[in-house]
């Protein structure tokens, strides 16, 4: 705290602190990154609360809730509710199962261990657009089109490399001792993970919970080809639904493009500390 | 039941799951794809199947000179630059948030929490807004340019091939950045103060210590995050499709807009399927030099 | 154990109680945006045949086909599919839709198979009967009165030449974009409809019917002249650069170029055509819309279009043909089209010719009496969707001057030449 507190005062702010033009240009260039930052979406948002007929207009503008009236109209509200719901259970299925394989690749040896470790990481990479017609096919087999099994099976498969290799990076800040002692205390192995490790890895869970999350909610590619019924349709799908071929109702996709904003940003705001620590935190310790 | 068979079965029962969905969902449809990518098969023939062509696709491939240039184009633009500028914007960004002014005039917060809404923006959306944003006719980006006198006529970034790239790469950055600053700026403030403070006694200037203590303990951030970009930016599709279509003419085509455009608008499953396993291919061989080089640093008490 | 062996046994009766009192459950994939008035003819439907009851999907018109054909090849997917005029032939040869051909004779539609239009298109190669014509249009030329009067044109363009010089004076008096057409090279561009226009009309196609097969009909020459022809309106500067990375006909650059003024001459099928003459009385209350729609330019012949359209086809995988039939037999009622479709002409040639077009958009009634259909192209063995996208990217790769024209006719006459041969 004194280091801190002797810095802000002598040290970093100091040479700067003797320079106006520098806090100046620091302010200007601070103003702009803003600008930068949120116009695109201000504009989505003033979009969305104009006339269809004076939209794209520059003279002139009318206000209107018409476009989320008709969004909601056209199902908008049930689309949502079906994507927190595919979204959620994935992410916790997902979670756990990461959980699970991270605990085992972090504390235990084994043989084969780098290459299966290394198969999940390699998972990062891969070229999921190639999946659709493979999966498409699978699917049609074992009778998965049209259901949630198939859609979530496929978010929890594209979720979890990117998690085990989080939660590893996330596990080697937790020290190995917390699971000895506790293994002297006469828990099972699978009481410790839960029990023991599992509440101290929570930061790191939920951040990784979090970039799943995301990553599910703006998918596209599976949920187009393997959902066709209106009710089952998840946010994305029923976003791309006013690009009509004669015509795209500009306004209806302004005001389902803020609706679908705001759910994710409403997860991020309690969450952003803890989400951009978490990405490199096994790096940045290792 | 002895230790050693008790932690097996441990160890197998916690991996079971990870493992049957490596197999469904990565093994078999890259199996799957692989014998797709020996054959004709069409979309419109997917009832017959199809016939066995051999490496004819991957011959008519590596000959087509329209390929190189989706190769270079993903590998140089969509990859290639967008990763460096993610990661030398990222940076800078994080620094001027970590700034004593800006801590000084309490603009940390409230510029991490702007941050946030790029970030929160599905790719759908962030492409949508920038398309009008940049549009040669009624975007904003160009009536504000003609107004300052930048430029006399509008200018269609999206469809000039010599606007077409940075265009892109302006949108990735917008959506993308976000998490970039964000996480280097986690690492900033990760940075130990005596470290700067021994460096200041040394009478170091802020270059020199930039250099010479927060680089260095960045370093690793850096690393890893440039990895995941290039992981992230190298299969997408979202963007260049919704943007360009790969257009002007095949102009910003990439490996994952070539697969699209091969398999789904043109119906040659096969042939789309040989673009894939190419694409899978270049991302293997980087991967086994990622874990090579980074991974079993990185994760060197796992493996 | 008894007790929750009921309690799902309920259940499942419950479940499945919203059947009960339909025999036949299908399912219509309808890719328009009007589904609101769509579910409500569904409804009316519903009502006239009690025993049937009809889910309504919708999805999008750019990922429909490829979606279809996955499903059909799997025994998946809708029973009713809103599909384009030019895709029966293909999507029967794939097997994916229910040849039609014992309905028509069984059940025949409204005023019978003759009166369709374009039902040729709806013939596979093996001669089934694979889609019913449900709504048509074609393309006609809307202009801008009010600045053709400011800068001195007193009529329409009757060939391309005049297009051009009007385009240019336009520009050139006015300041203003003169013939603005999407130039760009995305799926389904526009560029595709304006090429073959000005082929046809100068007595040229991409695809021929030649004796038993088919062939090109066009030399390299005639494409590369295309090239130039619609290229010189960019470089010439009367159609903006930035019109390169528009590949839509309803874009909103267009439409709202149309609507404020900034462009004085567009080429639009009739939706777009209301669209932009509405928006305009919107804003301009109690004046009269300065638009006039005009035939689309003549070349060496006479002008022509193509019929565009839609039909409705049945699912291979279907279990309800019959009731499905239904379906169709009351969807392609032209007071059904009148009634819940109002923005679409039924495909049919008496009730099409009972249509008061209003003086405004007469250009597109003469247009419609002049429409061919894509004949030779849907009948050969190239698929149209393919030679579309090709024809798009060599355009727009001769445009950006990415290759020359006579490059980019060579590379597109050589892939067509290739798709007809298999």
């Amino acid at each position: 705290m004194a280091s801190v507190f002797t810095r802000n005062k002598e040290g970093g702010g100091h040479a700067i602190r003797r320079n106006p033009y520098a806090t100046v240009a620091l302010l200007v260039l601070t103003f702009l990154v803003w600008i930068f930052l949120v116009f695109p979406v201000v504009w989505i948002l003033i979009g969305s609360v104009r006339t269809s007929e004076t939209l794209f207009s520059t003279t002139s503008f009318d206000f209107t809730l018409d476009h989320y009236k008709t969004i909601f109209r056209a199902g908008f509200g049930r689309f949502i509710a079906n994507s927190l719901f595919v979204c959620l259970i994935a992410v916790v299925i997902s979670t756990v199962i990461s959980v699970m394989a991270s605990y085992v690749f972090s504390r235990k040896r084994f043989r084969g261990k780098r290459w299966l470790f290394g198969s999940v990481i390699l998972g990062q990479m891969f070229p999921w657009i190639i999946l659709v017609t493979p999966l498409f096919v699978l699917f049609a087999k074992i009778g998965f089109l049209n259901s949630y099994i198939g859609l979530i099976a496929s978010y929890v498969a594209i979720s979890i490399p990117f998690s085990v290799y989080l939660l590893v990076g996330y596990l080697e800040s937790v020290p190995r001792e917390l699971d000895e002692a506790a293994t002297m205390d006469g828990c099972t192995q699978f009481q410790t993970l839960w029990t023991i490790v599992f509440p101290v890895m929570l930061p790191g869970v939920v951040a990784t919970a979090t970039y799943s999350f995301l990553l599910m909610w703006t998918e596209f590619l599976f949920a187009l080809a393997f959902l066709t019924r209106t009710n089952l349709k998840t946010m994305p799908l029923g976003l791309v639904q006013f690009f009509g071929e004669q015509n795209v109702d500009w306004g209806a996709v302004m005001a389902a493009s803020a609706v679908t904003t705001l759910p994710a940003l409403m997860i991020f705001l309690p969450l952003q500390s803890k989400l951009a620590g978490g990405l490199t935190a096994g790096a940045v310790k290792g | 039941m002895n230790v050693e068979a008790h932690d097996r079965r441990f160890i197998v029962l916690m991996l079971a799951p990870i493992f049957l969905f490596l197999v469904f969902f990565y093994g078999y449809p890259t199996a799957l794809n692989l014998y797709y990518s020996l054959t004709d098969l069409s979309l419109l023939g997917m009832k017959e199947g199809g016939t066995y062509v051999g490496l004819e696709h991957y011959a008519d491939l590596l000959t087509s000179k329209d390929f190189y240039r989706t190769l270079w184009n993903t590998l140089f633009w969509l990859t290639g630059v967008s990763v460096v500028i993610r990661l030398v914007l990222g940076l800078g960004l994080a620094l001027l948030l970590n700034s004593a002014t800006l801590k000084r005039y309490r603009l940390t917060t409230i510029s991490r929490l702007l941050l946030l809404v790029p970030w929160a923006t599905p790719p759908i959306v962030a492409v949508v807004v920038w398309r009008w944003l940049l549009d040669g006719r009624q975007g904003m980006i160009n009536k504000f340019l003609m107004n300052i006198g930048v430029i006399d006529e509008p200018v269609a970034f999206l469809a000039n091939v010599n606007t077409v790239w940075p265009a892109l790469i302006t949108i990735i950055v917008w959506n993308t950045l976000p998490l970039v600053t964000l996480t280097f700026l986690a690492g900033l403030q990760s940075v130990p103060d005596e470290l700067h403070e021994a460096a200041e006694m040394d009478g170091a200037g802020p270059i020199h210590r930039f250099f010479h203590v927060t680089l260095p303990h960045l370093m690793p951030s850096i690393v890893i995050m440039g990895l995941l970009l290039v992981f992230w930016t190298f299969n997408n599709f979202i963007y260049v499709w919704l943007a360009t279509g790969a257009g002007p003419g095949l102009f910003t085509n990439v490996l994952a807009t070539d697969i699209y455009i091969k398999g789904f608008v043109d119906f040659h499953l096969g042939y789309s399927s040989a673009v894939g396993m190419v694409m899978a291919g270049i991302m293997a061989i980087f991967g086994v030099i990622y874990f090579r080089l980074v991974a079993l640093r990185e994760f060197k008490d796992v493996l | 154990m008894t007790f929750k062996f009921t309690a799902a046994a309920t259940a499942i009766a419950l479940f499945a109680s919203g059947a009960v009192w339909a025999d036949s459950n299908i399912i219509f994939r309808f890719n328009d945006p009007e589904s609101e008035a769509m579910r409500a003819a569904l409804d009316e439907f519903e009502v006239e045949n009690p025993d049937i009851s009809v889910e309504l999907q919708s999805f999008a018109w750019s990922e429909a086909r490829q979606q279809f054909l996955r499903e059909a090849a799997v025994g998946e997917g809708p029973d009713v599919v809103h599909i384009a005029f030019v895709w029966p032939r293909d999507l029967g040869t794939a097997g994916a839709l229910y040849p039609l051909n014992e309905f028509w004779e069984e059940a025949p539609l409204q005023a019978g198979y003759d009166d369709f239009i374009a039902s040729n298109l709806a013939i596979g190669a093996d001669g089934g009967i694979y889609g019913v014509p449900w709504t048509t249009d074609t393309w006609a030329m809307l202009y801008r009165t009010d600045i053709m009067e400011d800068a001195g044109i007193t009529a329409p363009a009757k060939n391309w030449d005049e297009l051009r010089d009007i385009s240019r004076t336009i520009h050139e008096e006015t300041g203003k974009i003169g013939f603005g057409f999407p130039a760009g090279s995305g799926v389904q561009s526009t560029i595709w409809f304006l090429a073959n226009y000005y082929w046809w009309s100068n007595g040229s196609a991409l695809v021929k019917a030649d004796g038993d097969g088919f062939d090109v009909g066009i030399t390299e020459a005639q494409i590369a002249e295309a090239m130039e022809y619609f290229d010189s309106y960019m470089k010439e500067g009367h159609n903006p650069q930035s019109m390169l990375g528009v590949t839509d006909w309803y874009d909103p650059a267009i439409i709202e170029g149309m609507t404020n003024g900034d462009q004085g001459v567009a080429i639009v099928p009739p939706q777009q055509a209301r669209e932009i003459i509405a928006a305009y009385e919107k804003r301009h209350p109690g004046e009269e819309a300065p638009f006039i729609s005009a035939m689309v330019p003549a070349g060496s012949e006479a002008s022509s279009t193509h019929l565009g359209g839609r039909m409705l086809g049945i699912n291979s995988n279907s279990d309800e043909p019959e009731a499905a039939w239904k379906l169709i037999e009351f969807l392609t009622r032209p007071e059904i089209i009148a009634k819940y479709y109002g923005n679409q002409f039924p495909a049919q040639q008496t009730p099409l010719a009972q249509i008061d077009f209003g003086a405004t958009m007469s250009g597109f009634a003469e247009q419609l009496a002049v429409a061919r259909t894509w004949g030779a192209y849907s009948d050969g063995p190239a698929q149209i969707g393919s030679m579309w996208n090709e024809t798009g990217r060599m355009f727009g790769s001769a445009f950006i001057g990415e290759r020359s024209y006579d490059e980019a006719a060579e590379e597109l006459l050589n892939t067509v030449k290739d798709m007809l041969d298999k």
